[in-house]
C-alpha cells in the first residue's frame, strides 16, 4: 500500500489563510481580550455568589459521589446476607468493578496512547482500546479501594473538607453587588420616622427594588456578554465563514413567539439562581427555621422590640380573615412584594426558592430522561435488531403504566422506606429520578424515528467503509441530528415536569414542607380564592401557567429554528456558497 | 502493479489465472433476513455470482433497479455481510476478515456513494468530511492531514478555501467531488462507484465522468462502475457485467457486450436503448410483468419468467406467442396466490361466497385467454390447471403446467430428475465473455436467431 502512496501533498503550497483559531487570537488578540476583560470584571462583580455556586457544585457531586459509592457495598451487603461474607465482599468489587468500566467507556478514547505504550505490549487497534478501558478501571478500582479501606482515605475526606469548607468561607467572605450586605433590607422603623438597618436609611421596599432591579440588570449584561462573544468569536476568530448554526440562530432572533418564550425562562431562570437576593427576607429565617430567628420590629406602643419569625407570620396570615396583600408591609414592619401565604410567609421568597425546586427538578428529570433517551436511541437505531426491539419492549413496558400514578407509588415507596435518596430538597430529588425514569420512554418513541433516519444515511455507510468505529460514528454523525429534536422535546416536556411536581405537591405527595413548592401555594390559597386573600392562589397559579407556556414557546422556536426548510425561499447560504 | 495502464483491450485473457486479477468472487451471496424471528425466507439480494476484476480497469455492472447490483458492491467492500461464497482480494478472503484486520484492509477499497446529498454529514465542514478517513486510520500528523486535504480538494477540481465550507454551500456536482475527495483519502486501489452520477444533471455527469477517468489514469485505480445508465457504462467501462434477480446473465468486454449480446436479458436491456435513427431495424423486446420477487426466485432461470425466447417444448414450440404469454401470466399468478397467506376473514368471506381479494381464478383465466384462439389440446390443459387452482390446490396446478408447458428454462430437468436444473456459464466469444442461458447448449438455438423468427 504504501509503495503506491502518491505523495501529491509535496507538490502543494500552504495558503497563507491556514490557521487554526488559536492562531488566530495570537494574530489579533484584542477583540478576545477585551471580551474576557469584560466578563472577568462582571465575574468580579458577583465574585461571592460565583463561589457560593462552586460550593454548591461541590455539595451536589460530593452528593452524587457518595451515593454511587454506596452502590457497590450495599450490593456487596445484600448478596453476602444470603451468601456469607466472603461472596459479599466478591460481589462488592465485582459491583465497583463494573462500575468503573462503565465510567470509562467514553472518557478512555482521550487518554493519551503513551499510557498503554508503558506497559509494552504489542497490540492492535481493538486491544488498544481495551487495554486503555482496563488500565482506567484499574486506577478507578485501585484509588476507590486506597479510599475505602486504608488510612488514605481519611486524609483524603480530610482534603475534600477543607477545599469545600475553603470555597464556604470565600462564598461568605467575598462581596458581591448583589449581596443582601451590601444593600440591605430588613431593618425596622425608628419611632422619630425613617428605617434603621436598611440600605442608606430607605424603606425597604426601595431597598428591595433597587436589589431586585440590579439582579435582572446585571442578568441581562451578563447575557448580552455572552452573546457578544459568541459575535466577537464569529466575526474575528471563526474559520468557516458560514456555519449551519448562523442560520439557525438568524431565524431564532426573527421569532417572535419564541423570543417571549425565551424572555420568561429567562426571568424565571434568574428568579431561581438568584433567589437568595430576590427574597425580601432571607429563606432560612422566614421559612425554614422561622423559630430560630428574631428580629427587630417597631411595636404600636413606639419601642422597638424583637419577635420571632415564627410568632410573626402567624400574625401575618394571608386566610381570608386577614391578608397581606401584594406590595404591602405587614404588622412587622416586614416587605411583602407579592403579600404573604396562607401561613403567613413570605410569598416572593416562596416563589423565588419555589422556581429554584421546581428549575433543579426539572433540569435534572429531562437531563436524566434525555441523555437515557439519546443513548438508546443512538444504540437502537445503529445496531437495529435484538436492541432495538428489546428497547421498544422496556419502554413499552413503562408506558403501560400511566405517568402520574407510577409516580406517585414510586415516590410513596421510597418516601416510606425513608430512603436516603428521598432526604434531599424533601424528596424534590426522588421526583426528579423518577419523572427520569417515566419520561424516557417518551423521549426516547419521539427521536427513535429521526434516528433511524439519521442512521439510513449514507454518511453513516461511508463511515462504516472507511473503518471509524461505531461510538465515534454514533457521536459524529448521529448524535448531532438526534440533538436537536432532543433539546425541542426536552424543552416541551420541562414544563410537564414542573406542572406535574406542582400537581403532586397540591395533593400532598411529592415535595414535603418546609421546601417551597409553587404547587404547595396553591393547595394552600385555593379555599381564598373568593375572598381578599386571592393572591395566595392566584399569583403561583398564573407563574406556573407561564413558564410552562414559556417553556413550551421556546421550543416551538428552536424547533422552527432548526429546520433548515423554514425558509427556503431566502438562501442566502446557497448564494454565497459558489466557488470553484 | 506497476505495469498496468487503464485497460482498453478487450481481448485480454480473462482466466481464472491471470497473474494481474484483483478481486476474484466466487459463488458470493448475500441475502436479507426480514428481521423477524420466525421467517425463514430471506430476500436473496445476491444469488451466487462469480468474476473476477482485473487491475486497473473498470467493470461495469448493470442492471435494472432491485437486481442486487448495490448489494453486490456493497458486499464487495464489506459493508455488507456475505451469506456465502468468498471474496478474494489479492488472494485474501476479505469475507472472513475480522476486526482490526478488516479495519487495516478497509483502506483498500473505497465507495463513491449514489446520492451526493445524503453521503455528506452537513454538520461537518469540508474539510473535517475529507480528513475523516485520515484520522480514523491515524495518518501522520495532523498538519500532514490538512494538508493532503487540500491537495485532495484541488485533485478534484475545488479549491483550498472550500477547506472551512460546509456542503449545504455547494452543488450537487461539487458534493460528489467532494465525496470523491473523501474517497481517495486513504489511497485506496479499488473503488466501488455506486452510481456516481445518477443523480447529477447530465451536463455535470460529464464531468465527474472524466474527473473519475483522469483520477483512475493518475492513481491505478481500479472501479467497479454500478449504473443504470447504459450509455455511460459503455463510454466508461472495460467490462460490462449484466445482472438481473441477483445473478450475473452476460459478462464481457463492453463493445463486443454491446454490438453483439449473446444473452436474451442483454437483448432485451440493450433494446430499450432509444436509438437516433428512426428506421433502425430490430425491433424493441417488450419484457412482460415485473421481475420476480427475490425472496421467491423462480426454479431454474432466473429470468425464465419474463424470458422472450425461453426454450419451448417441442410438441408446442409453434404456439401462439400471446398464448405464451398468457400461460407465463398465468404461472406467475398461480406462483403469487400460493404464497399469500389468507386470513380467517378472508376464508370466512369465501365460504359464504363474498368477494375477496383473491379474485376467483375463472376471472383471471378470461382476462388471460379471452380474446385468444386457443388450440383444443392445450386449452384442455388450461381448464385442468385453472380448477386445480380454483380448489386451493396450488402445487398441483403448477405441476401440470410445468409437465406440459415447462423446459429446461424452468428448471425441469430433461433427464427427468427431481432437483430443478439452472443454466451454465457458456463461453460465447473468444474473449471469455460468459453468458448464463440454456440457448448456448447446441441442443438449442440461439438467441439472436429465436428473437428473429418470433418477432
Amino acid at each position: 500500500m504504501s509503495t503506491r502512496q502518491r505523495d501529491s501533498t509535496d507538490e502543494f503550497e500552504e495558503p497563507d489563510d491556514d490557521t487554526l483559531s488559536r492562531d488566530r487570537i495570537r494574530e489579533n488578540p484584542r477583540p478576545a481580550m477585551v471580551w474576557l476583560g469584560g466578563l472577568a470584571v462582571l465575574l468580579l462583580l458577583e465574585i461571592g455568589r460565583v463561589f457560593a455556586g462552586v460550593g454548591q457544585l461541590f455539595g451536589i457531586v460530593g452528593f452524587t459521589v457518595e451515593l454511587l459509592a454506596s452502590v457497590p457495598t450495599s450490593v456487596g451487603g445484600n448478596v453476602g446476607g444470603t451468601l456469607g461474607s466472603a461472596a459479599g465482599f466478591v460481589a462488592t468489587a465485582i459491583t465497583a468493578i463494573l462500575m468503573a468500566f462503565a465510567i470509562t467507556v467514553p472518557v478512555a478514547g482521550s487518554v493519551p496512547d503513551g499510557a498503554v505504550d508503558v506497559l509494552g505490549l504489542d497490540l492492535s487497534r481493538r486491544g488498544h482500546r481495551w487495554a486503555k478501558r482496563a488500565e482506567l478501571t484499574f486506577v478507578l478500582v485501585a484509588l476507590a479501594g486506597l479510599i475505602a479501606y486504608t488510612p488514605f482515605g481519611g486524609v483524603f475526606s480530610a482534603l475534600i473538607g477543607a477545599i469545600t469548607g475553603g470555597v464556604d468561607a470565600l462564598a461568605s467572605s467575598l462581596p458581591a453587588i448583589t449581596s443582601r450586605d451590601l444593600i440591605p433590607n430588613t431593618g425596622h422603623r425608628l419611632p422619630e420616622g425613617g428605617w434603621e438597618g436598611t440600605f442608606l436609611g430607605l424603606s425597604p421596599a426601595v431597598a428591595w427594588a433597587i436589589r431586585t432591579g440590579l439582579v435582572f440588570a446585571y442578568a441581562t449584561a451578563f447575557l448580552a456578554w455572552m452573546w457578544r462573544g459568541f459575535d466577537v468569536y464569529r466575526t474575528h476568530y471563526r474559520l468557516a465563514d458560514w456555519t449551519p448554526r448562523d442560520d439557525t440562530v438568524r431565524r431564532f432572533r426573527n421569532n417572535y413567539w419564541g423570543l417571549f418564550g425565551f424572555a420568561i425562562v429567562f426571568v424565571f431562570v434568574v428568579l431561581a439562581l438568584w433567589a437568595p437576593a430576590v427574597s425580601p427576607v432571607e429563606a432560612q429565617h422566614n421559612i425554614y427555621e422561622p423559630n430560630a430567628h428574631e428580629f427587630e420590629y417597631l411595636s404600636d406602643d413606639g419601642e422597638v422590640t424583637s419577635t420571632t419569625h415564627v410568632f410573626a407570620n402567624l400574625q401575618s396570615r394571608s386566610d381570608g380573615q386577614n391578608t397581606i396583600g401584594p406590595m404591602s408591609y405587614d404588622d412587622y414592619g416586614r416587605w411583602a412584594p407579592l403579600g404573604t401565604t396562607n401561613r403567613g410567609q413570605d410569598m416572593m421568597t416562596h416563589l423565588s426558592h419555589g422556581a429554584r425546586t421546581s428549575l433543579v427538578i426539572g433540569v435534572t428529570a429531562i437531563g436524566l430522561g434525555a441523555l437515557i433517551a439519546v443513548v438508546l436511541s443512538l444504540l437502537s437505531s445503529y445496531y437495529k435488531g435484538i436492541t432495538d426491539i428489546a428497547t421498544v419492549m422496556a419502554s413499552d413496558t413503562i408506558q403501560a403504566v400511566p405517568a402520574l400514578l407510577l409516580i406517585m407509588l414510586v415516590s410513596v415507596v421510597f418516601q416510606e422506606a425513608d430512603h436516603p435518596i428521598a432526604q434531599p430538597l424533601d424528596g424534590g430529588l426522588l421526583l426528579a429520578l423518577i419523572f427520569a425514569f417515566a419520561y424516557w420512554p417518551g423521549m426516547w418513541r419521539s427521536i427513535r424515528g429521526p434516528s433511524l433516519q439519521v442512521s439510513e444515511q449514507e454518511w453513516v455507510d461511508a463511515a462504516k467503509s472507511y473503518g471509524q468505529t461505531p461510538l465515534q460514528t454514533m457521536r459524529k454523525h448521529m448524535a448531532p441530528y438526534i440533538a436537536g429534536y432532543i433539546l425541542i422535546y426536552g424543552s416541551l416536556l420541562i414544563g410537564g415536569v414542573i406542572i406535574s411536581t406542582a400537581a403532586l405537591t397540591f395533593l400532598g405527595l411529592g415535595i414535603n414542607p418546609p421546601t417551597p413548592e409553587w404547587g404547595r401555594l396553591i393547595d394552600g390559597g385555593q379555599s381564598y380564592v373568593s375572598t381578599d386573600s386571592w393572591h395566595v392562589a392566584t399569583i403561583p397559579g398564573v407563574a406556573i401557567v407561564l413558564v410552562v407556556i414559556a417553556f413550551n414557546a421556546l421550543g416551538d422556536a428552536i424547533r422552527d429554528a432548526i429546520d433548515p426548510e423554514a425558509d427556503v425561499d431566502e438562501s442566502e447560504a446557497a448564494a454565497t456558497g459558489g466557488g470553484a | 502493479m506497476s505495469q498496468n495502464t487503464v485497460s482498453t483491450t478487450p481481448d485480454r485473457d480473462a482466466a481464472e489465472t491471470a497473474p494481474d486479477t484483483m478481486v476474484k468472487v466466487r459463488n458470493l451471496k448475500t441475502y436479507y433476513d426480514s428481521g423477524g424471528l420466525f421467517d425463514d425466507r430471506p430476500v436473496k439480494a445476491v444469488d451466487g455470482v462469480s468474476f473476477d476484476i482485473q487491475r486497473g480497469e473498470t467493470l461495469g455492472l448493470v442492471g435494472e433497479s432491485g437486481c442486487g447490483k448495490t448489494t453486490l458492491g456493497r458486499t464487495l467492500i464489506q459493508l455488507e455481510e456475505a451469506t456465502d461464497g468468498e471474496v478474494l482480494f489479492d488472494g485474501t478472503d476479505i469475507t472472513s476478515l475480522r476486526g482490526d484486520q478488516l479495519y487495516e484492509w478497509r483502506q483498500n477499497a473505497q465507495m463513491v456513494f449514489q446520492d451526493p446529498d445524503s453521503s455528506l454529514n452537513d454538520r461537518m465542514t469540508i474539510g473535517e468530511i475529507i480528513r475523516e478517513p485520515l484520522d480514523v486510520h491515524e495518518w501522520k500528523t495532523s498538519a500532514d492531514r490538512r494538508k493532503r486535504v487540500k491537495s485532495l480538494l484541488d485533485e478534484v477540481g475545488l479549491s483550498p478555501e472550500h477547506y472551512y465550507r460546509y456542503p449545504h454551500q455547494f452543488s450537487g456536482g461539487q458534493r460528489q467531488r467532494i465525496g470523491i475527495a473523501r474517497t481517495l483519502a486513504l489511497n485506496p486501489e479499488f473503488i466501488v462507484l455506486d452510481e456516481p452520477v445518477s443523480a447529477l444533471d447530465v451536463s455535470v455527469q460529464a464531468e465527474i465522468i472524466n474527473l473519475l477517468e483522469d483520477l483512475q489514469e493518475e492513481f491505478d485505480l481500479t472501479y467497479l462502475f454500478i449504473a443504470h445508465d447504459l450509455s455511460v457504462v459503455r463510454h466508461i467501462c472495460d467490462r460490462v457485467a449484466v445482472m438481473y434477480l441477483g445473478n450475473i446473465m452476460e459478462i464481457g468486454p463492453t463493445e463486443e457486450l454491446f454490438t453483439d449480446p449473446a444473452n436474451p436479458y442483454t437483448h432485451a436491456l440493450l433494446s430499450a436503448i432509444p436509438k437516433p435513427d428512426p428506421t433502425a431495424s430490430r425491433d424493441r423486446i417488450t419484457l412482460h410483468g415485473t421481475p420476480p420477487n427475490p425472496r421467491y426466485p423462480p426454479a431454474g432461470c432466473p429470468f425464465s419468467t419474463r424470458c422472450p425466447t425461453r426454450i419451448r417444448p417441442d410438441e408446442h414450440e409453434e404456439l401462439d406467442d400471446e398464448v405464451w404469454e398468457g400461460i407465463n401470466g398465468f404461472r406467475e399468478i398461480i406462483r403469487e396466490r400460493m404464497r399469500a397467506d389468507r386470513s380467517i376473514r378472508e376464508r370466512l368471506r369465501e365460504r359464504i361466497g363474498w368477494e375477496t381479494r383473491f379474485a376467483t381464478i375463472d376471472e383471471t383465466y378470461d382476462e388471460l385467454f379471452g380474446d385468444l384462439t386457443v388450440p383444443d389440446d392445450v386449452e384442455a390443459v388450461l381448464t385442468e390447471v385453472a380448477e386445480a387452482a380454483g380448489n386451493h390446490e396450488e402445487r398441483e396446478a403448477l405441476d401440470r403446467l410445468n409437465t406440459e408447458f415447462g423446459s429446461v428454462c424452468d428448471g425441469v430437468d430433461p433427464d427427468g430428475g427431481d432437483d430443478p436444473v439452472e443454466p451454465e456459464y457458456y463461453e460465447v466469444s473468444d474473449s471469455g465473455r460468459l453468458s448464463y442461458c440454456h440457448r448456448h447448449d447446441d441442443e438449442h438455438r440461439e438467441t439472436a436467431t429465436v428473437l428473429d423468427n418470433r418477432s
